[in-house]
């Protein structure tokens, strides 16, 4: 039996979260995949969905993954002055700041919703994070039913 | 009296001379209710007479500006209180109204402040009106909330935005929400349910606010549009605050400033990102 098999053959009792990290293909996917390489362990909880560039990332695939019914959401790019088209993380983290602030106030805390730089050389870096947030997010427990941008059938 | 007379004579003198062709403005009355305010639009210097201001007249004029039956009838004179010409100016530094195609006619709290050009506007308001601040009741509103645990947050704003029946009130009271196709209308993706329930109207609400960061100018037109009674304010003032905090934004009050999101600085705050 595959270990895919085995965990769906028996679900595990105890909450497992579900993470979704949006990164950019030039720093952190290539530094989630230098921590593949690396043989470097972490939580398997994280879905990772790669972008051209931070600056790619809209507000909006942040509230789809909450929707999907996401538990907590990482966005990750390149260090301030490492983007590849130069500027794209500069103005993301802009639009992360007043973000965070409107999701905050409504219901989707610091405890759902994390930012960082990794860059193509923080494999170990992003495994870290990875085991990190799996870590508060389980502890912070399932997302339903608080959350706010859950898709729900229409009543 | 004065007010209203130099408004009136200032409004015809621009018709007759034609540097304007229409005027927007408010009038007495409204669905029957002759305590109410509504719009007006003059375009014969013989009519000006129906033109008033006082406090009621609470809707955004500048609003208007965008309208293509509005446009094609440039020069618009339009009658604006500070939260207006803050507007207006926000419109000019975004490269939607210019001298050519605005003319401003501003008004305050008993005083007509005459005829100006962009520049002028941005100037008095600078001068005059360089404190405008929200409300004191949103502000402790907003740190009531703050206060709460995110569980108790996401049932406030639950409840509140079950209210909202998508009509888009709020979008059309709004001067800054022009785009001719917004991005709750593109369906190909379907970024945002147009289902008025749950989902969709969180992430509407919360997409709406976030495009008016650094951009409002804290009028107020789109609650007071709202039939539902949704505290939107909340959530400009909030996002407001965010932006003026960490990016410095004054919007409204300087015609070539630079839009908030969209600009940055290489040490902009990041202190919340790992």
């Amino acid at each position: 039996m595959t270990e895919p098999e085995r965990q769906l053959a028996e679900p595990s009792a105890a909450f497992e979260p579900r993470l979704v990290a949006l990164v950019c293909t030039w720093c952190t996917y290539a530094g989630a995949d230098l921590a593949g390489t690396s043989r470097l362990p972490y939580a398997p909880n994280v879905r990772i969905i790669q972008f051209p560039c931070t600056g790619r990332i809209d507000p909006l695939l942040v509230l789809k993954a909450f929707e999907g019914g996401a538990d907590g959401v990482l966005v990750s790019g390149c260090h301030p002055g490492d983007c590849h088209y130069t500027s794209g993380n500069y103005h993301a983290r802009r639009r992360w700041a007043i973000v965070r602030r409107l999701l905050e106030f409504t219901g989707i805390d610091s405890r759902r919703l994390y930012f960082s730089w990794v860059s193509a050389a923080e494999g170990r870096k992003f495994a870290d994070l990875v085991n990190e947030i799996t870590q508060a997010v389980r502890a912070a427990g399932p997302f339903e039913p608080a959350n706010p941008a859950r898709r729900r059938p229409w009543t | 009296m004065d007010l209203i007379a130099d408004l009136r004579t200032d409004a015809a003198a621009l018709l007759r001379d034609g540097r304007a062709k229409l005027v927007i403005g408010y009038r007495a009355g409204g669905a029957g209710d002759a305590a109410r305010r509504a719009p007006v639009f003059v375009s014969d210097p013989a009519r000006v007479d129906v033109l008033v201001y006082d406090a009621s007249c609470r809707q955004n004029l500048a609003s208007y500006l965008r309208k293509p039956e509005v446009r094609s009838r440039a020069p618009v004179a339009v009658v604006a209180p500070p939260p207006v010409m803050r507007s207006l100016v926000l419109l000019a530094a975004e490269s939607q109204i210019t001298d050519a195609t605005v003319v401003v006619l501003g008004v305050g709290e008993g005083v007509y402040h005459g005829v100006l050009d962009i520049a002028q506007t941005a100037a008095l308001l600078r001068e005059k009106y360089a404190d405008l601040a929200p409300s004191a009741e949103v502000v402790r509103e907003i740190e009531r909330i703050a206060a709460m645990t995110a569980e108790e947050r996401a049932a406030f704003w639950t409840a509140r935005f079950a209210r909202c029946t998508r009509c888009y009130a709020c979008r059309a009271a709004c001067p800054l929400c022009y785009c001719t196709r917004c991005i709750v209308e593109k369906n190909v993706p379907q970024w945002i349910s147009s289902a008025a329930a749950g989902h969709g109207n969180y992430a509407w609400n919360i997409v709406r606010a976030f495009h008016l960061a650094g951009r409002c100018t804290l009028c107020g037109a789109c609650e007071a549009a709202c039939p539902q009674g949704i505290p939107i304010m909340l959530l400009n003032v909030l996002a407001a605050e965010e932006a003026a905090r960490d990016f410095d934004a004054r919007p409204g009050y300087d015609p070539a400033e630079k839009p908030v999101i969209g600009s940055f600085k290489p040490d902009d705050n990041d202190d919340f990102i790992r």
